[in-house]
């Protein structure tokens, strides 16, 4: 009975501390999304690929997204012309590097400013590492999904080299149709579909609505999420016996590997999923809790359906397995050479 | 035939209706804990303002929720990307904040600080000093402030003689002796989830089993140096225990 009680004292302690950061995210997120012209911003991206790759892992600083949101703003930024470094760096860095998940964490952790630094560090550091390599596939379409492939076509038609022969809106289906730039109404990209029709209302007020659906949809969604990310974190301190945890959170290897996987299968937004590694920080090691805090934002199972309507398999699993290998690297070197 | 229109109808508002629910409970859960001083289990002090002012969101979202869901602006819509579908997450989310408003949060116990490593040496570590001054008076010091100046200056025999009074509950490590206990407080940083335990052994004249578990005690007495479990420890020989009642706030910070 009194494991029932600290367990729910637990539980408690991390939803309410963690929904003013879950609240903030969504609200922050959505009013850039809403009210922000992207196409003007994606024409200040640096061309140079590696300039691009460091540029798109910054944007997270303008729209802070956790990783339940930056799969359809990276695929509204491939359509509208970003280049593959930029999409990329984005996607693995914007739900790390931007000011909300910077406070949480600091939050979760003010007496251990150095997981804070390095989680920012080697988020960066693997966000641009990656968004780079992909720089060098000169022609990103074979990774790309045909309907994304097609949509970019369209509305970048300054790169006609490899031009369709039919233009897109030739095919058989219904279209939205802007000029110049039309978009199939399929279920496949219902997204795209919105990025293009959700920024329309013009004046400010009409657009509110449309903020407080997004606010309560993202709310319940990631909610829901953070209720059964903590219930899985309480049920782990609870009722595993603590020579068991510290027997795997005390090795340099075993525990990176437990808390990286952990962070792959938990599906926690990123805004909060600080206060989750918390309830792991005594008894795992620091390299564990930064394995956990890098990978979990960058690989989400929930979003792995939304990212497989933006790039084909083989990228998806191109892209992740050198993030993982990445992540293990970064944090084996804390924890077997400097902590 | 009629129904089947009717919930296809009915679905969105429905949706829209639990989600809102759920996150009107929310708010109303938060602004309990603040209300009645829950708070103060759950989370540091810092954060209060932070978390009052999410609560006082929620109630704002679900008013502004209630006023389109009544000029029935509600349209079906796509969904977001789900993990299960939106009515189930939205249970979830309701089921999280009734069973917070039902079931009131205990502060944690022995057996947590047991859980939490009360025994190892290392946890002591953790606990760093914002600021460090030596109190002059020993008597003054609190549990967390004699375990810091231990943790600065380690030399049990140092404090030898030294007055002690201080207060926390009782836990009955499993490698001590049976004339003794210790008196332990938990430290929190952030919130619950990060609470580690500080503790002292406390020498007592007769069996520990006079002081049930968990019992808090105002104690009084000098610190002494013994040997237990082959190591030189500070333990406290209390001279007064005295039952008090469970503090509101139970945490050091």
């Amino acid at each position: 009975m009194s494991q029932f009680g600290s367990g729910l004292t637990l539980f408690l302690s991390l939803m309410v501390e963690a929904m003013p950061f879950l609240i903030f995210g969504v609200l922050v997120s959505g009013i850039l999304l809403l009210f922000v012209n992207e196409q003007q911003l994606i024409a200040m991206f640096p061309k140079n690929p590696f300039l691009g790759a460091l540029s798109g892992s910054l944007f997270g600083f303008l729209f802070p997204v956790c990783e339940c949101g930056n799969v359809p703003v990276a695929r509204r930024l491939l359509i509208q012309g970003a280049s593959a470094p930029v999409a990329i760096g984005f996607l693995l860095a914007a739900p790390t590097i931007n000011p909300v998940v910077i406070w949480a964490t600091w939050t979760a952790f003010p007496d251990q400013p150095e997981i804070v630094i390095l989680r920012l560090v080697f988020s960066f550091a693997i966000a641009t590492i990656v968004g780079w390599v992909f720089s060098w596939q000169s022609d990103l379409k074979p990774f790309l999904q045909p309907n994304i492939a097609a949509l970019m076509i369209a509305s970048s038609a300054t790169s006609s080299a490899d031009a369709p022969e039919t233009p897109s809106f030739l095919k058989p289906g219904s279209y939205f149709l802007e000029p110049g730039n039309p978009v199939a109404l399929e279920a496949a990209n219902l997204d795209a579909v919105l990025a293009i029709a959700a920024p329309k209302p013009k004046s400010i007020w009409n657009r509110l609505p449309l903020l407080l659906d997004n606010t309560v949809q993202e709310l319940r969604e990631m909610g829901g999420v953070l209720v059964l990310g903590s219930l899985l974190a309480t049920i782990i301190q609870v009722t595993v016996p603590r020579n068991i945890i510290l027997a795997i959170g005390q090795g340099p290897v075993t525990s990176v590997f437990a808390m990286v996987i952990l962070g792959g299968v938990i599906s926690i937004c990123s805004t909060v999923d600080a206060f989750f590694a918390l309830s792991f920080a005594s008894t795992f090691t620091s390299g564990a809790l930064l394995g956990f805090l890098v990978f979990g934002p960058m690989f989400d199972l929930k979003s792995m359906g939304l990212l497989l309507m933006v790039f084909k398999p083989r990228a998806v699993f191109y892209i992740f397995a050198i993030v993982f290998q990445l992540t293990l690297i970064f944090t084996l070197i804390i924890n077997l050479w400097i902590s | 035939m009629l129904t089947k229109r009717l919930r296809i109808k009915l679905a969105p508002y429905l949706a829209d209706g639990l989600a809102t629910l759920a996150l009107c409970m929310w708010g109303v859960l938060i602004l309990q804990y603040w209300q009645s001083g829950k708070m103060g289990l759950l989370i540091h002090p810092n954060y209060y303002g932070l978390t009052l002012a999410a609560g006082c969101f929620l109630l704002m979202l679900t008013c502004l929720q209630v006023l389109k869901l009544w000029r029935r602006r509600v349209q079906a819509r796509p969904q977001h990307l789900s993990l299960l579908s939106p009515p189930v997450m939205s249970g979830i989310m309701l089921v999280a904040a009734l069973i917070g408003l039902l079931v009131t949060p205990r502060p944690f116990t022995s057996q947590t600080a047991i859980q939490r490593g009360l025994q190892d040496k290392t946890m002591v570590t953790r606990a760093r000093p914002q600021v460090f001054r030596t109190t002059s008076k020993p008597e003054s010091r609190t549990l967390l402030e004699w375990i810091r100046t231990l943790d600065v200056y380690p030399e049990p025999d140092a404090y030898a003689g030294q007055k002690v009074n201080v207060d926390g509950f009782v836990v009955y490590p499993e490698q001590l002796p049976d004339n003794y206990f210790t008196l332990t407080r938990f430290v929190i940083s952030c919130c619950a989830a990060d609470a580690y335990p500080v503790g002292l052994p406390v020498k007592l004249d007769q069996s520990r089993k006079a002081y049930t578990v968990d019992s808090w005690l105002a104690i009084q007495g000098e610190m002494a140096t013994e040997t237990l479990n082959g190591e030189r420890q500070l333990v406290i020989q209390a001279k007064s225990l005295k039952p008090i009642p469970e503090p509101d706030n139970p945490y050091f910070y």
